[in-house]
Order: structure tokens, then C-alpha cells, then sequence
């Protein structure tokens, strides 16, 4: 019966082939989850290279503003102090006179509390 | 005989056709699950590693803002500080006009006679010692001794006592100072500091508020100044 060990023979490689489709498809299973990590690390990496531009362009922005700002204060300052300077020149003869007259008044005088021992 | 070679070839062939399909079936399976298990673990990779980005970039431009702000509030800091200099400078200057302007006062011998005579006086009458000892500038030795015999006698009518007034002659003011005098009690630990530097500088101090509201107007931020 040669033709029973053949049939069989037909069969076992039947299943041999199936065996092989169900490992391919496996395979491809572990393949496509390895691919997740990838594609995933990929569009993050996507992602923070934006977010890095991003804030490198507010950094910029912050900077650029801080020398405007400085520059503000610099010159609000230097006004201020020219209007002290333009102040002290114009009252400082009264000052002077003022603060003079005082020193050079000198009332000698015993204290109003003082009695005089009988 | 069971079966013709046909027929079993027949049913060989349904087995195998079986087989094969089970086995594509079981492979569809297995994809579908594989693209299913795919998206999710992407989704999730992704969604944890884009939480953990957000957090960190919005930390650092926090920061960013946080540092201007501190660099902000530092320079107005030191522009502040830098007024109240200009400020302390502007009042130094006046201050050492003053000085200038009070030697020159004094350089006229007759007011500087009648300031001596008050100012020792004075220090009598701030003492109320029976001794006392006076001290001056080497130039002003003859000038106080003669002012000393005139202020005696006027202390002692309106204080009713009398004075002891020892010259100091082992030590005295320094040649540059601008003039006046010291009045020490006899043990010399009370001390009435009459010299011009003295006064000046007394008076500096005391009208130091006043002299900054002429000199720069009053002060904006006191609220409950009158």
C-alpha cells in the first residue's frame, strides 16, 4: 500500500506548511511590536525637538527683552538723577545760608530748669 | 476493499485543504492581534513619553520667566541704591561748602572774637562746674584767654556761681580744625564740644531730613508725612 504512506506523507507536510504560516505570522507579530517601540520613539523625539525649538525661541525672546528693559531702567535713572542734581543746585544757597546762620547763632543760656541755690 | 485510491485521494486532498485553512485563519488571527497589540503599546509609548516632555519644557520656561522677573526687581534694586548715592553725595557736597563757607566766616577776627565768647560761655552754662578747663587751637590761645576774662564775670551774674577756668595748655585742637572750643569739667570726663566742626555737624544731623526735603522735594512714598 504505497499509496497510504504517500496520502500520509501529503498530510504531514500539510502540516508542516500550516506549522510554517502560524510561525511566519508570529514572527510578524514580535516584528510589529518591535516597530511600536520604534515609530513611537521616533515621533517622540519628533515632538521634542519642536518643543526645543520652541523654547529656545522664548529664551531668545526673553533675552532680547531684558537688554530693552535694562536700557529702560538705565535711562529712567539717569533721569532721575539729573533732576536731583538740577534740584540740589537750585535750593542749596538757602540750605547753606540756613544751616550757617544756625552755627554761627550761638545763644548761651543755662537750662530752663536750672534754680538758682538760694 | 474500503475505499478506490480516488476517494481516499479525495478526502486527502479535503484534509489538506482543511489544514491549510485553519492555518491562514490562525495566522489572520494572529495579525489582527499583532496591529491591535501594535497601537496600543505605540499610543502608550508615546502618551507617557510626551506627558514626561510637556512637564519638563514647562518647568524650564517657567524658569524663564521666573529669572526675568528676579533680574527685573535686581536692576530696579540697584537703581534705587544708585539715587540714594547720588543723593548721599549731592548732600556731602553741600555739607563741605558749608565748611568752606564757615572758614571763610570766621576768618574775620572781630566775628570770630564774639563767636569765641559765646561759645565759651555757653559751654560754662552747659557745665555748671565750679572748675573747668577749656581747650583750643594753638592759634586761638590768646584770643580765648582774653574772651575767658569777659565771660567769667557774666556767668557768674546770671548763673550765680563761680567757675575756676583752667587754659589747656599740654594739649589743643588740632590746626587744622576750623576753630572754637572744648569745655571739659575738671576731671575731664565731661566734655561740651563746642568747636565749629561740632556745631556743624550737630546741626547736619539734626536737620538732615529737612535739608534732604528742601534739596529734593518731600519724598513721595510717605504716606502719613504731614
Amino acid at each position: 500500500m504505497a499509496s497510504q504512506s504517500q496520502g500520509i506523507q501529503q498530510l504531514l507536510q500539510a502540516e508542516k506548511r500550516a506549522a510554517e504560516k502560524v510561525a511566519d505570522a508570529r514572527k510578524r507579530k514580535a516584528r510589529r511590536l518591535k516597530q511600536a517601540k520604534e515609530e513611537a520613539q521616533m515621533e517622540v523625539e519628533q515632538y521634542r525637538r519642536e518643543r526645543e525649538v520652541e523654547f529656545q525661541s522664548k529664551q531668545q525672546a526673553a533675552m532680547g527683552s531684558q537688554g530693552n528693559l535694562s536700557a529702560e531702567v538705565e535711562q529712567a535713572t539717569r533721569r532721575q538723577v539729573q533732576g536731583m542734581q538740577s534740584s540740589q543746585q537750585k535750593h542749596r544757597e538757602r540750605v547753606l545760608a540756613q544751616l550757617l546762620g544756625m552755627v554761627c547763632d550761638v545763644r548761651p543760656q543755662v537750662h530752663p530748669n536750672y534754680r538758682i541755690a538760694a | 476493499m474500503a475505499l478506490s485510491d480516488a476517494d481516499v485521494q479525495k478526502r486527502i486532498k479535503h484534509m489538506m485543504a482543511f489544514i491549510e485553512q485553519e492555518a491562514i485563519e490562525k495566522a489572520e488571527q494572529i495579525d489582527a492581534k499583532a496591529e491591535e497589540e501594535f497601537n496600543i503599546e505605540k499610543g502608550r509609548l508615546v502618551q507617557t513619553q510626551r506627558l514626561k516632555i510637556i512637564e519638563y519644557y514647562e518647568k524650564k520656561e517657567k524658569q524663564i520667566e521666573q529669572q526675568k522677573k528676579i533680574q527685573m526687581s535686581t536692576m530696579k534694586s540697584q537703581a534705587r541704591l544708585k539715587l540714594l548715592q547720588v543723593q548721599n553725595d549731592l548732600v556731602s557736597e553741600l555739607l563741605n561748602e558749608a565748611k568752606l563757607r564757615l572758614i571763610r566766616i570766621v576768618a574775620d577776627p572781630g566775628v570770630y572774637q564774639e563767636m569765641l565768647y559765646k561759645l565759651v560761655l555757653q559751654g560754662l552754662f552747659r557745665l555748671l562746674e565750679p572748675e573747668v578747663i577749656i581747650r583750643c587751637r594753638q592759634q586761638d590761645y590768646i584770643l580765648v584767654e582774653g574772651v575767658v576774662r569777659q565771660a567769667i564775670p557774666q556767668y557768674n551774674t546770671v548763673s550765680k556761681k563761680h567757675v575756676n577756668v583752667h587754659l589747656d595748655v599740654e594739649m589743643h585742637l588740632s590746626m587744622n580744625s576750623m576753630g572754637g572750643v572744648e569745655v571739659y569739667s575738671c576731671d575731664q570726663k565731661i566734655k561740651v564740644s563746642n568747636t565749629l566742626e561740632s556745631r556743624l555737624d550737630l546741626l547736619a544731623h539734626q536737620k538732615m531730613a529737612e535739608i534732604r526735603r528742601t534739596l529734593f522735594g518731600a519724598n513721595p512714598n510717605r504716606k502719613f508725612l504731614i
